[in-house]
């Protein structure tokens, strides 16, 4: 398969019409670190947008940050930080799920998947945090959408549907973000031994307090269990309930004592200050207990996002019925499911309960036969389904990005 | 009234008794209004220079009835127009000539509060404070905070993606909504997301929300609530000029500090809010700073002194900070009262809603003053500071013959200089009529047609509030026309591996 390297905007446009003009699917890709994530597609060569890797400005002062779709995640990252900034919504680095090369992903692919951290529950994911966009539709045009200032209504938001829309509408070439100050210091509160529906309760009655909770998860006992669960030396094996505080010193410190007394009646609750903090939701992040190089490394895994309330009964169940391991974020509203192979990693199953709990599940690791025979995303209600299919033609009619990927059996 | 909505459908017109009939079928009793008379109150909507009463008005009470109605207006070629609260500033609700009026007013209803998931689920006609109000008894409220929050509902907000004084630390409707119920024009019934934080598939709701009742109408919405914080103070310092407090807003940010709320007024404002509500505003200063703090009682007052510090070395006047409730509603006051204050000075305003990058401030003043000359019109401005949005307000007289249209000139070279300065037409009152033609200073006609392609794929035939947001109508069939460039080579001259 052809591997084209683009060079500049131009470049992509003059691909686009191209492979339009014969009626050839493209796969987009930025370093191609999440490519194991959806369904197979039907691709005759691959954009490789790798190349619009530039940082066109950077102004602190106005929170923002406009950058090529193909910049390095990992290079852009440490740009802001060393203004003390950051991406609030956290983005997840699947490498270590998927077991792909650590320090991959541009910041088109982080948009593309829109896969947020933690701090979801309290600043958002990636869609909130794009503000404009330069992007070529499958007419083989480049439009632009949003602005380049932090508070925008002009046109429809069309940035909404880029994030998480797995590079099936348009291709991305240059973007503009919000970025946001880094909080000054950081402590977890932690419940030790609570159990998932214990925890749940827990979590909701942080993120309910006025104490602005920026992360909320839990670990069951069996998930920590093993060595290389990326949460060693945190515990002594007992589940564990994180509560994160961020912000001005004084303020964690004021929060934390108010917090570990509005808990009381949940448990006792101890604290890790900073770097302890600080890679404790890294690995909650991006799942290391379920590292493809874990002991969990062989089963596929789901993403089920639900009514965080919902999450511990919701998780509990799956757990029981598959002999799988739960963990959560997001208060309960973001469970991840690893559970022992099946032709189909029981998505009947899990798909059935997600729904009754007004959720949805995503199969985000899994072999490609499995993947070949099971929906990745969520299949959604018929009307919705249809709209969905009408909005994909309304960007890309022909059908030429990444063909496929978000629906199954679309492909021969 | 200057701009050219879409010619009335004769056919529909010559079939209005008929058309009628038919709805009063559909929504029984007083839900649809026909009389003259009765109509006036939805001639226009807080863009009220504009007006046109609609053909017919119909107000339904159930997600059915609506649905009924759009099919019926779908199968035969009738134009429908989504009313909330009528509070718009662009004319996004006003009425079409040969079109039916949906007045959603009777969707009043909170549908569940589920303070566990920190939600509220409302009917669209439910105004945007009475969802605080109904969460209050248990410290919660819904963030953002529109000026005109005792009026406008909370469908007119999704519609327009509203902000507040607030959203530079809340965010802005699109930031604070879950899902929706939402009816197409074919009548058909969708759900989209619900109570979990992300919904499946692409983010439908993100583009339903800031669509201007171009897309679909809401008939139920999920929204996020927030419990209150401890405490706020706010700090008011005045300014020698608008350059020093827009480079103190800009230390503040560059501080890390991402305060509640960060308003200035000119001096013309101020004046004008301190005649109508005095708060003790200093009358002597150009430029009056109000930065509000929210959260623990701690946090709160050591940033208060961190911004403090920076008002002092950025060369403020004079300072006040709240040292009660009372004192820092006093401050706001003048502030939320800005538009009725100016109103009582002028016999006529239009209010503006451009923005530029923060760091431009100073120079849109600036260019602004030039306006105000050139078009010999009194402008009195407020700005959301914090995110650079500009409100300024331009005072006229519709009973002097050329005024309205000299403010309505002043009023777009504003926004082209906002667009100039690198920044967009507006930033929280949508495009409505008002903003239509100016469009294409932002967008290329590609942009626009790529906008329209989506409107497409919720609305086939156009039938969805018409004449609003976009410049040129095309039809839908030659949007979906993809133009192959013959004669193009296979992925030509790239490097390829
Ligand atoms: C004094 C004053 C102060 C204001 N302050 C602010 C402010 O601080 N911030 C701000 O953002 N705005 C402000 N506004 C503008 C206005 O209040 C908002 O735009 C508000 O969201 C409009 O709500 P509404 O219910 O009045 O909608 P309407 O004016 O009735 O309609 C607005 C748009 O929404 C559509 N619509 C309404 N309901 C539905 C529905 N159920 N489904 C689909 N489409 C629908 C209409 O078609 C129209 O396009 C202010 C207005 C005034 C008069």
């Amino acid at each position: 398969m052809d591997i084209l390297k683009i060079r500049d905007a131009a470049d992509v446009e003059q691909a686009v019409q191209a492979a339009l003009a014969d009626e050839r699917p493209l796969e987009i890709i930025g370093h191609g670190s999440k490519r194991a994530i959806g369904q197979t597609q039907a691709a005759d060569a691959v954009l490789d947008l790798s190349a619009l890797d530039a940082v066109v400005s950077y102004e602190p002062n106005e929170l923002l940050l406009t950058v090529g779709a193909g910049a390095p995640l990992a290079d852009v990252l440490s740009l802001i930080d060393s203004k003390n900034q950051h991406f609030a919504f956290e983005p997840m680095n699947p490498a270590r799920l998927l077991g792909t090369g650590d320090d991959a992903g541009t910041i088109g692919g982080m948009l593309a998947s829109g896969l947020a951290g933690p701090r979801r529950v309290k600043d958002g994911g990636a869609r909130d945090h794009l503000l404009g966009a330069h992007a070529v539709s499958g007419f083989g045009e480049t439009f632009k959408t949003g602005g380049k200032v932090v508070k925008n209504v002009t046109g429809y938001d069309l940035c909404k549907l880029l994030c998480g829309s797995w590079g099936t509408l348009a291709v991305m070439t240059e973007v503009t973000l919000k970025v946001m100050p880094r909080p000054e210091s950081q402590r977890t509160l932690v419940l030790r031994g609570l159990d998932d529906l214990a925890a749940v309760r827990a979590m909701t009655a942080a993120l309910g307090s006025p104490y602005d909770v920026s992360g909320a998860a839990h670990l069951p006992a069996a998930v920590l269990r093993h060595p290389d669960s990326g949460m060693a030396g945190v515990g002594d094996g007992r589940a564990l309930t994180l509560l994160r505080l961020e912000g001005i010193d004084a303020s964690v410190k004021h929060r934390a004592g108010s917090l570990t007394a509005a808990l009381a009646s949940h448990g006792a609750v101890d604290g890790l200050d900073d770097d302890a903090s600080a890679g404790l939701w890294q690995a909650v992040r991006d799942v290391t207990p379920f590292a493809a190089i874990g002991a969990f490394g062989a089963w596929p895994v789901w993403r089920i996002v639900c009514p965080p309330a919902a999450g511990g009964r919701l998780g509990e169940a799956l757990a029981a019925d598959t002999g799988g391991a739960v963990l959560y974020d997001w208060g309960g509203g973001l469970i991840w499911v690893a559970l022992p192979g099946a032709d189909d990693a029981r998505a009947a199953l899990v798909r059935g309960r997600a729904e009754a709990a007004g959720g949805h599940a995503m199969l985000i690791r899994a072999p490609q036969s499995l993947r070949d025979a099971t929906d990745v995303f969520h299949p959604q209600q018929s009307g919705v389904a249809a709209l969905t299919r009408r909005v994909k033609h309304s960007f890309d009619p022909k059908d030429i990005f990444n063909r496929g990927r978000m629906t199954r059996g679309t492909t021969p | 009234m200057s701009i050219k909505m879409p010619l009335p459908d004769a056919g529909v017109l010559g079939r209005r008794d008929e058309i009628v009939a038919d709805l009063r079928r559909i929504v029984p009793g007083e839900g649809v209004i026909s009389s003259a008379a009765e109509m006036v109150p939805y001639e226009s909507d807080a863009l009220n220079s504009y007006r046109q009463p609609p053909m017919v008005v119909v107000l339904p009470d159930t997600t059915e009835q609506v649905a009924q109605v759009l099919k019926y207006c779908h199968a035969n070629g009738i134009r429908v127009v989504p009313r909330g609260s009528g509070t718009s500033l662009s004319g996004g609700s006003l009425p079409l000539a040969d079109a039916v009026l949906l007045g959603m007013g009777k969707f009043k209803r909170i549908r569940e509060i589920d303070f566990d998931n920190r939600i509220v689920v409302t009917e669209p006609g439910v105004t945007n404070l009475a969802i605080s109000q109904a969460v209050a008894h248990a410290g919660f409220y819904y963030a953002p905070d529109p000026s005109s929050q005792i009026a406008c509902s909370i469908g007119g907000n999704i519609a327009e993606n509203s902000g507040g004084v607030h959203c530079l630390k809340y965010g802005m409707t699109t930031n604070n909504v879950l899902g929706c119920e939402i009816v197409l024009i074919t009548g058909e019934i969708l759900r989209i997301g619900g109570k979990a934080l992300e919904c499946a598939g692409y983010d439908l709701m993100g583009v339903i929300t800031g669509s201007e009742g171009l897309l679909g109408v809401v008939t139920e919405i999920t929204v996020r609530i927030l419990q209150k914080p401890e405490t706020a103070r706010a700090v008011m310092a005045g300014f020698p000029s608008v350059e020093s407090a827009g480079e103190c807003v800009a230390r503040i940010i560059a501080a890390g500090i991402i305060p509640a709320g960060m308003e200035i007024m000119d001096k013309p404002a101020t004046a004008a809010a301190e005649a109508f509500v005095n708060a003790g505003y200093p009358l002597d200063v150009e430029a009056l700073l109000i930065v509000e703090l929210d959260g623990p009682k701690v946090e709160v007052d050591e940033l208060i002194l961190r911004v403090d510090a920076i008002a002092r070395a950025c060369g403020q006047t004079t300072c006040q900070i709240s040292n009660s409730e009372q004192e820092r509603l006093l401050f706001w006051a003048g502030r939320k009262a800005a538009f009725p204050a100016v109103g009582r000075i002028s016999p006529d305003y239009i209010c503006m809603d451009g923005t530029i990058p923060r760091g431009r401030l100073a120079e849109a003043l600036t260019r602004i003053r030039e306006l105000s000359e050139k078009y010999q019109l009194r402008c009195a401005n407020v700005f959301h500071a914090g995110d650079g949005n500009l409100h300024p307000l331009i005072l006229f007289d519709a009973n002097l013959p050329g005024e309205m249209d000299r403010a309505e000139a002043f009023g777009a070279d504003i926004l082209r200089t906002c667009v100039e300065l690198g920044g967009v037409l507006t930033g929280e009152h949508g495009v409505g009529v008002e903003k239509r033609d100016l469009m294409p200073e932002m967008f290329t006609e590609i942009d626009l047609n790529q906008q329209q392609r989506l409107k497409c794929a919720f609305d086939s035939q156009g039938l969805l509030n018409p004449g609003k947001v976009f410049p040129t109508l095309h039809r839908c069939a030659e949007l979906g026309r993809v133009h192959v460039h013959a004669g193009k080579l296979a992925f030509p001259e790239l490097p390829r591996f």
